[in-house]
């Protein structure tokens, strides 16, 4: 009865008459601890913790169970915290002490956070997955329970620890990276988990924004995250090129959302109307944060005059307050408020200053030079108030608006190598350095150029025969696991595909030419493009004779004629679009049994032979292949498009495929689907090669991959797009049903007759 | 027979954006075969009747649709108490009693069907029944024209090169802003600077094209929007309800469209 009167009280304890000897120590905490469980349960727990202190884990661990496993009870169960010390144990043996040690405070911290059993048995399932795979990354994790569970819930928290899994396959350095928050890629999935609006799912519709406003298709990038401190991340725009940072902290829901649109509102703003870049001279910090403020209200204005609806969209950003002290940076949020809120009053003479001179009746808003003048008087103002201000520190605000980099000319190509340089003002600063001792930092500068340029060179003999194509396109993928797609997760790049000699693809044709003609013969009888004469129609453009006379005699005898006396002519077209998508793995090298060809020969051949037949039939029909080398570089190669003939540069594409890399089945559909989608047919079809299960280099989880293909099938029919498997491995039913469906998959058994079997399939499935 | 029903009689209201008047009179006068090519709601129907009342001729129009046959357009024989009788389809009752035969969006008719103009659009100006075994030389009044809409190009749905070639075209667009205000204040009752500012809204999803959006807003839907402001609805939501709403399902886009929509007004 002890326990169930002191629950709750465990905090209170004192804790001063500890001993000092580790021995001693646990048997005091374990007759201490052991009063707050329930009688029934007491000597369990004493036989945990002694089982602890005998495993060999040395005196902390044991030391740390004891201590802290008690005070589970207040939030959870007494069976919880007896089952904790299975996970220390697992803990202790798979990753170290330290981690061991720390895990059942955090499991206190998480138990406070979570209030409930079953969602602390979430949080404990999702570290124990941890300790199994990525084991080095279970320390980082552990040391930030708080911060992560303050925000995120533990289904989220576990999405969020399988995103870093399955985005850092096996590399531990790149685990402990993500986990310890040093990947930017972690903050970004932690703020999408969190449920932050993240650039990434905005994206699209932010650049629709801007053409729609402006008609302007500027490159927009994510921000690198590791620039500068989170809070501080504002836009920039360099070269025309408009980075964006992946999130606004701070900033939730409907408000992220218009905070992104206000920043690219005003992007536009400045590239329609910042047409003239500043020389930067001699001006002294202050003064070009002032004209870069007074450029950001005038490109405003003249925005506003377009479209006044901007105006609702800004000011809410704009909450500088006309109290408060007269910092210099305070000072300037209040003189930009005053630069766009009408309504506002601020009784600061220099601010006042500043609205008076910029709404001036005299200034023409068109000529940027306005902001230079108001600019150095409002400077050389502030100077003679002796009001500091520190260049470094200072952050534009609101934080809507964009660092102003573009608007500087730096006098030589210094602009351009500031490219990914973070902060204005920190640009400016360097500037100014530079200026009296630029010898050691354009070393640098060489150094680094010249090591880019090696890096280029690596890269460019890397893609001589693989030379991309400027299409990259991002595509979610679906995590079985979170039951959720994770958006813009995998990469197709579609490169160009190799030559190869196309005459090689003719020669098919020709030793098989017996098939061949037997495929024409079924072609003709499939072409049904031959118009149909119907009789005894309800409806129809003339009248069926004999129908006519019986309809008459029906009446002449009294009988209720039947009306059914036109015939009709009816066209029966094949209205099919089909994309052939080849797997062209690695594994498609393999030699087939009982013939001399590879998998990767049989599927040209294949594939000639069903190419062929599509032309023939004037199917609307292209060929795509693909393989992959790990999430980020989905290798797609587009041997023939829709609307392109079937030539001998396709053909040509056709006998140079090679097949290497993985098979990432998911990504390449979703980019066939896209193509397939714009089909003007009645009838899509996919028709996926494939030799082998999902796999790529990165991917531990067999099961993910199926998974995730799956799904796109099913979206693709939702949209319309059959999908058909034709499973060159004799093993693959299993996984191959469960992506396509049982109807959905041939597999076939015997590889060698494959190149017959596949147009006979092909006119079987579109008859 | 008396194609008076045919005929006209109010004036249309319709504001010319370049020679298209001069050039379809032009045309008229050896009443050559004409093409209207331009996007949809441009004002293609608007125009060609109001040239028909301009010219004092009478029109007759046929919508062109995927189902429709040649028979549809020449006629047929259709069954009554006595017998069959022979119906004109349009196309005959312009040719034999002279009207201007309007074929809009000729493109959405099946190919073979477009075919039976070509005897009409050549010096020969003839259309031959086969059914009735009867050729009719076309009246002296008798035009043939067609609206296009390139934006529908496909593979699918084009017309024929022989079918193209026998056409003279003119080009329509949508009008330049101030006069596209001035249509959309005319047709609905609103006033000239809420007419301007839809205008500059329509410039935003016309900026679109291309970029998810197979067409922009159209001086008609416009007009329609105009028309909902005029009976009391908020100009956010008369464009949300008659330019947005119609114009795609696309997440996306529509938010887009909607903000940049806010942001001019």
């Amino acid at each position: 009865m002890i326990a169930s009167t002191t629950r709750g009280k465990y905090a209170v304890l004192p804790q001063s008459k500890e001993p000092g000897d580790p021995d001693e120590r646990l048997v005091f905490l374990i007759k201490k601890g052991k009063n707050y469980f329930p009688k029934q349960y007491q000597q369990l727990w004493e036989q945990t913790c002694t089982k602890l202190a005998n495993a060999g884990y040395g005196s902390l661990i044991p030391l740390s169970y004891a201590r802290h496993s008690p005070k589970l009870i207040e939030h959870l169960d007494p069976e919880t915290a007896i089952n904790l010390a299975a996970s220390v144990s697992l803990a202790a043996i798979k990753v170290n002490r330290a981690a061991s040690e720390l895990l059942p405070k955090a499991a206190v911290i998480a138990a406070h956070e979570l209030q409930s059993v079953s969602s602390f048995n979430t949080w404990m399932d999702t570290i124990v997955e941890l300790i199994l795979s990525a084991s080095e990354s279970v320390l980082p994790v552990l040391e930030r329970t708080q911060k992560i569970l303050s925000i995120l819930t533990t289904e989220q928290f576990r999405s969020w620890v399988l995103a870093g899994l399955r985005s850092t396959g096996d590399d531990t350095l790149r685990q402990i990276q993500y986990f310890s928050f040093t990947d930017p890629e972690s903050e970004k999935w932690f703020r999408h988990e969190a449920g932050d609006v993240v650039f990434t799912d905005l994206d699209r519709r932010l650049k629709l924004y801007l053409i729609s406003l402006w008609n302007l298709r500027p490159p927009i990038r994510d921000l690198s995250a590791s620039i500068s401190p989170l809070a501080s991340r504002r836009i920039t725009i360099s070269n025309g090129v408009v980075q964006i940072p992946e999130v606004f902290p701070s900033f939730h829901g409907e408000r992220a959302e218009n905070i992104f649109r206000a920043g690219l509102a005003h992007v536009g703003a400045h590239l329609i109307y910042s047409t003239k870049r500043f020389r930067l001279g001699e001006l002294k910090p202050i003064q070009v944060t002032l004209i870069s403020l007074i450029e950001d209200a005038r490109v405003e204005y003249l925005a506003m005059q377009v479209f006044p609806g901007l105006r609702k969209l800004w000011l809410p950003f704009h909450v500088a307050k006309s109290s408060g002290p007269q910092l210099v940076p305070h000072l300037l949020a209040r003189l930009s408020r005053a630069l766009i809120d009408e309504d506002y009053k601020d009784p600061n003479g220099w601010v006042q200053k500043g609205r008076e001179m910029f709404f001036d009746d005299k200034n023409d808003m068109n000529d940027p030079m306005i902001c230079r003048k108001i600019g150095v008087l409002l400077g050389n103002d502030l100077g003679q108030l002796r009001a500091q201000f520190n260049a470094k520190t200072y952050v534009i605000e609101p934080p809507y608006r964009d660092d102003n980099m573009g608007l500087w000319d730096f006098g030589d190509s210094q602009g351009e190598d500031q490219d990914n340089q973070g902060i204005f003002i920190e640009a400016m600063h360097i500037e100014h350095e530079e200026k009296q001792d630029n010898s050691s930092s354009n070393q640098n500068h060489q150094e680094e150029d010249e090591k880019n340029e090696q890096q280029y060179h690596a890269r460019e003999s890397k893609d001589n025969e693989q030379r991309e194509s400027d299409v990259a396109v991002r595509y979610p993928e679906f995590d079985y696991l979170t039951g959720a797609e994770r958006p813009n997760w995998t990469c197709v790049v579609e490169y160009f595909p190799n030559y190869g000699d196309a005459y090689k693809i003719d020669r098919i044709l020709e030793t098989h030419n017996e098939l061949v003609i037997r495929i024409t013969r079924l072609i003709q009888a499939a072409k049904v493009s031959l118009p149909e004469r119907l009789h005894h129609q309800s409806v129809g453009e003339s009248l069926d004779l004999d129908a006519c006379i019986n309809a008459v005699i029906s009446r002449r005898i009294g009988e209720i004629p039947d009306p059914r006396i036109y015939s009709t002519t009816v066209r029966k077209r094949r209205d099919l679009s089909v994309l052939v998508l080849l797997d062209i793995s690695n594994s498609t090298n393999d030699q087939v049994l009982n013939a001399k060809e590879s998998v990767l020969e049989l599927e040209i051949q294949a594939t000639s032979l069903l190419a062929y037949a599509m032309s023939e039939l004037h199917d609307p029909f292209a060929i795509s292949a693909f393989c992959s080398d790990g999430k980020e570089d989905v290798h797609y190669y587009r041997i023939k498009d829709f609307g392109l003939p079937y030539d001998l540069k396709a053909r040509a594409y056709l006998a140079g495929l090679r097949g290497k890399l993985s098979t990432r089945i998911g990504a390449a559909m979703r980019h066939a689907t896209k193509d397939l989608v714009g089909q003007h047919t009645h009838r899509k079809l996919l028709l996926v090669v494939s030799d082998g299960e999902p796999s790529d280099i990165d991917v531990k989880d067999k099961k993910y991959l199926v998974e995730d293909a799956r799904k796109v099938v099913q979206s693709a029919s939702r949209l319309g797009i059959d999908t058909f498997c034709v499973g060159l491995d004799a093993g693959g039913e299993n996984y191959l049903n469960k992506i396509f469906g049982r109807k959905n998959v041939v597999v076939i058994d015997n590889l060698d007759r494959f190149p017959e079997r596949l147009p006979m399939l092909y006119l079987r499935l579109t008859s | 027979m008396n194609l008076d029903s045919y005929q006209i009689k109010q004036e249309p209201y319709y504001s010319p954006t370049h020679n298209e008047i001069q050039l379809f009179e032009a045309a008229y006068a050896s009443r050559m075969p004409m093409m209207l090519k331009g996007p949809t709601g441009c004002g293609k129907t608007r125009f060609v009747e109001y040239m028909a009342w301009k010219l004092d001729k009478p029109i007759i129009t046929v919508s062109c649709h995927e189902d429709m046959t040649a028979s549809d357009l020449v006629g047929r024989y259709l069954l009554d108490a006595e017998g069959t009788v022979w119906h004109d389809g349009p196309l005959t009752l312009a040719v034999r009693y002279g009207a201007i035969c309007y074929l809009d969006e000729i493109v959405e008719a099946r190919q073979d069907t477009s075919v039976v103009i070509h005897s009409l659009t050549d010096d020969r100006r003839i259309l031959s029944i086969e059914k009735k075994n009867e050729v009719i030389r076309a009246h002296k009044d008798f035009q043939i024209v067609i609206s296009y809409n390139p934006g529908y190009q496909s593979v699918l749905k084009d017309l024929k090169e022989s079918t193209k070639q026998r056409f003279a075209a003119i080009d329509f667009d949508y009008p330049e802003p101030d006069a596209e205000a001035s249509i959309i204040a005319h047709e609905s009752g609103v006033d000239k600077k809420t007419a301007m500012k839809l205008v500059t809204i329509s410039e935003r999803s016309r900026n679109l094209k291309g970029h998810g959006l197979d067409e922009g807003t159209s001086t008609r839907m416009l007009i329609y929007a105009a028309q909902l402001m005029t009976q009391g609805v908020s100009i956010e939501e008369a464009c949300q309800v008659a330019l947005v709403l119609p114009i795609t399902d696309d997440h996306d886009i529509r938010d887009a469209l909607t903000s940049a929509i806010t942001a001019c007004t």
